[in-house]
């Protein structure tokens, strides 16, 4: 099998590589860049060939594709290798508006090809474990998460984060959809209203764009009464140990179960940084998502998380920008 | 300066200790029955008394610790009889009564100190200082966290009675209401959730809000009567747009005993706490003391006490409702 990444924008792109690579049977084709200094870039520190089009890497024939370009960007990349029968996995959020993402689904669908949103969390062995507890009726009847996922603001990583027309937002964006997915996978239930806040005091002086908000806190509301909050702030500065973290609170009638999806680390104190820094060592979640798709693929199934569920998500992103306009409770709108 | 105590529960002999530490004389304690106070009296070489009006007219000030719905009347009682007063948070069971409780104290000349002791344990002062201090910048989300089990009081259960306590959002989180006014200033709306709206037929109680503070930070409040006893979870992270304050009561507690217990026993209402020299219990006596004698005012006023619980309110109210509520200027309340 031959896999070609579409866009090195994702800083993500830079681990997908070498997960590609440690599939047994799958080729790495190449890599193809709109920014070609960063495509060249990307594609000689990983030894890759570098491709000067999206075209001339679908005419190389590859079976599936890593999209990895900016939000605002995975429509067109998505629609462009659906048209060339060529399977995705698109980075997370899947779009930046319920109608890209809905499109996206649907060109995938009508080509049969399969979508697959990047939400790695689904293979994360912490939360694999509580799943199959809450599964088990270890956890009785689930009441409410309180759940973070924050992190520092990464500007520093891709300036285009923080980019209202490229990323789509600031912190609803980038860190509402992998919880709201794990809860929909942990509930199997979908969200109907959401109430969101926002502001940008964190980071207000070293983010230019104001229409990004950096703290963020919302409220989702499924149809099986469970109620979830989440902080998607940027509230880490960038000398914190790791870059951010997700953790949640599963509160059910027999009590509470806290996860931490990256607890799993040492505290290194080196004389080369002379902070501290966390180095995880927990299971590698991105090899499990990118094994999983080169299998759906194989195995002609379903990937285990897929592009409705990206929808869903960025359905929920929607409704959250919406209610911090109204300062109301937002009933989500399938679309 | 003669002091006297009504309540002898938790709180009342919570503070006994503390008025034991001062120059003050505890001259009296008064309970629902009798043969309750016995013991603290004996403890305290203080006399019962069978009658309120009757300790009243023996002291300087009242302590007043009793269930929340009894403090508006008391404290009415007391500011008619020209006593200085210190009442037990929540200083009232609705707004309209700790409006009126305030006017009464102001038109008697007597002072009204609220316990809201969470301003007084060292790690919440600390953090407030280091804000003071410009350590963090301007904080911009802010999440509390407090969370233990339900109360077991073997009768007369009170904080289980809603129309007496407020239930756990006015008992339990309006410590971090409190704080979280403290540290961001006034809150202009709270949408909140907790699981005995959502589910009614739940024996745990749990509840997240969400402030609007009109400084434009947010802040994420948590409380919960969730747990198995005797889990006591504080915990707070305070972003600024120069830092990031962590803390937790889970990775700061300097003892961990692991010994084998002959029955598992835990106190009637948990209790947070770690080992200090001064008890924030006792360091905040100190302080009202020391308020009274030297005619000053304390680090939390009546006002405050007001506010926390026109917030706490709120959120049972959008709890109930669905809605976010707005919440009335403090300078209109205060009128």
């Amino acid at each position: 099998m031959k896999i070609g990444i579409m866009s090195f924008a994702h800083h993500h792109a830079e681990a997908y590589i070498d997960n590609v690579r440690n599939v047994p049977g799958v080729e790495l084709l190449g890599l193809a860049d709109e920014d070609a200094a960063r495509g060249q870039h990307f594609a000689q520190t990983f030894h890759t060939p570098y491709f000067d089009s999206y075209e001339a890497l679908l005419n190389a024939r590859p079976d599936a594709m890593l999209v990895c370009s900016e939000n605002s960007k995975h429509r067109p990349l998505v629609e462009m290798a659906a048209a060339a029968k060529v399977h995705v996995l698109c980075e997370k959020p899947l779009a930046t508006s319920p109608a890209d993402a809905q499109a996206m689904v649907e060109a995938c669908r009508q080509a049969g090809v399969k979508l697959m949103t990047a939400f790695p969390m689904r293979f994360s062995t912490p939360l694999l474990e509580v799943k199959a507890r809450l599964d088990a009726g270890d956890l009785g009847q689930v009441y409410c998460f309180n759940a973070t996922n924050q992190g520092e603001a990464p500007l520093h990583l891709r300036p285009w984060f923080v980019d209202k027309e490229l990323a789509g937002g600031g912190a609803l964006t980038d860190h509402i959809v992998h919880l709201a997915d794990v809860m929909r996978w942990y509930l199997g239930s979908e969200v109907t209203d959401v109430y969101a806040q926002s502001n940008r005091i964190l980071y207000a002086n070293e983010i230019a764009d104001e229409r990004v908000e950096t703290g963020g806190l919302v409220m989702l509301t499924f149809a099986n009464g469970v109620f979830a909050s989440i902080d998607c702030s940027w509230n880490k500065p960038n000398y914190y140990p790791t870059w951010g973290g997700l953790t949640f609170e599963l509160v059910t009638e027999r009590g509470a179960v806290l996860v931490d999806g990256f607890k799993q680390n040492l505290t290194v104190y080196s004389h080369d940084v002379r902070r501290p820094l966390w180095a995880y060592w927990g299971s590698n979640i991105n090899q499990a998502m990118i094994d999983d798709f080169v299998a759906a693929i194989r195995e002609e199934r379903a990937p285990r998380v897929t592009g409705e569920d990206g929808l869903r998500a960025v359905e929920i992103v929607a409704a959250a920008y919406e209610s911090t306009r109204t300062g109301q409770p937002v009933r989500v709108a399938r679309t | 300066m003669k002091v006297g105590i009504a309540g002898v529960g938790f709180m009342g002999t919570t503070h006994a200790a503390g008025w034991a530490a001062t120059g003050a004389d505890l001259v009296g304690l008064c309970a629902e029955t009798t043969d309750e106070a016995a013991g603290m009296a004996q403890t305290y070489r203080t006399q019962v008394y069978a009658d309120y009006a009757a300790l009243l007219d023996d002291v300087d000030v009242i302590d007043i610790c009793t269930p929340t719905h009894l403090h508006y009347e008391m404290v009415l009682q007391a500011a008619a009889a020209g006593k200085h007063i210190i009442c037990e948070k929540p200083l009232a069971r609705t707004v309209a009564q700790a409006q009126e409780m305030i006017r009464a104290c102001r038109t008697a000349g007597v002072k009204l100190f609220v316990a809201h002791v969470v301003r007084f344990f060292p790690e919440y002062a600390l953090a407030k200082a280091q804000i003071d201090q410009g350590k963090i910048g301007k904080p911009g989300v802010v999440r509390l966290t407090r969370a233990s089990y339900r109360p077991k009081k073997p009768s007369g259960n009170w904080f289980l009675d809603f129309e007496k306590s407020g239930g756990m959002m006015l008992d339990l989180m309006i410590h971090d209401f409190d704080y979280a006014r403290w540290i961001s200033g006034e809150v202009e709306s709270v949408f909140a959730k907790n699981v005995t709206s959502a589910q009614p037929e739940a024996v745990t109680e749990y509840g997240i809000a969400i402030l609007n503070h009109t400084s434009g930070a947010l802040s994420h409040v948590v409380g919960g009567w969730a747990y198995p006893p005797p889990t006591f979870r504080t915990a707070f992270e305070i972003a600024g747009d120069r830092g990031l304050i962590e803390w937790s009561s889970d990775s700061t507690a300097p003892i961990n005993l692991l010994l084998r217990k002959d029955s598992a026993d835990a106190p009637d209402v948990g209790l947070p706490g770690s080992p200090v020299a001064e008890s924030p219990y006792t360091m905040q006596i100190k302080e009202f003391y020391e308020a009274l004698i030297n005619d000053r005012t304390a680090r939390v006023s009546a006002t405050d006490g007001l506010a926390s619980v026109q917030i706490a309110l709120a959120a049972i109210e959008s709890a109930q409702t669905g809605k976010p509520i707005a919440l009335t200027p403090l300078a209109e309340v205060i009128q």
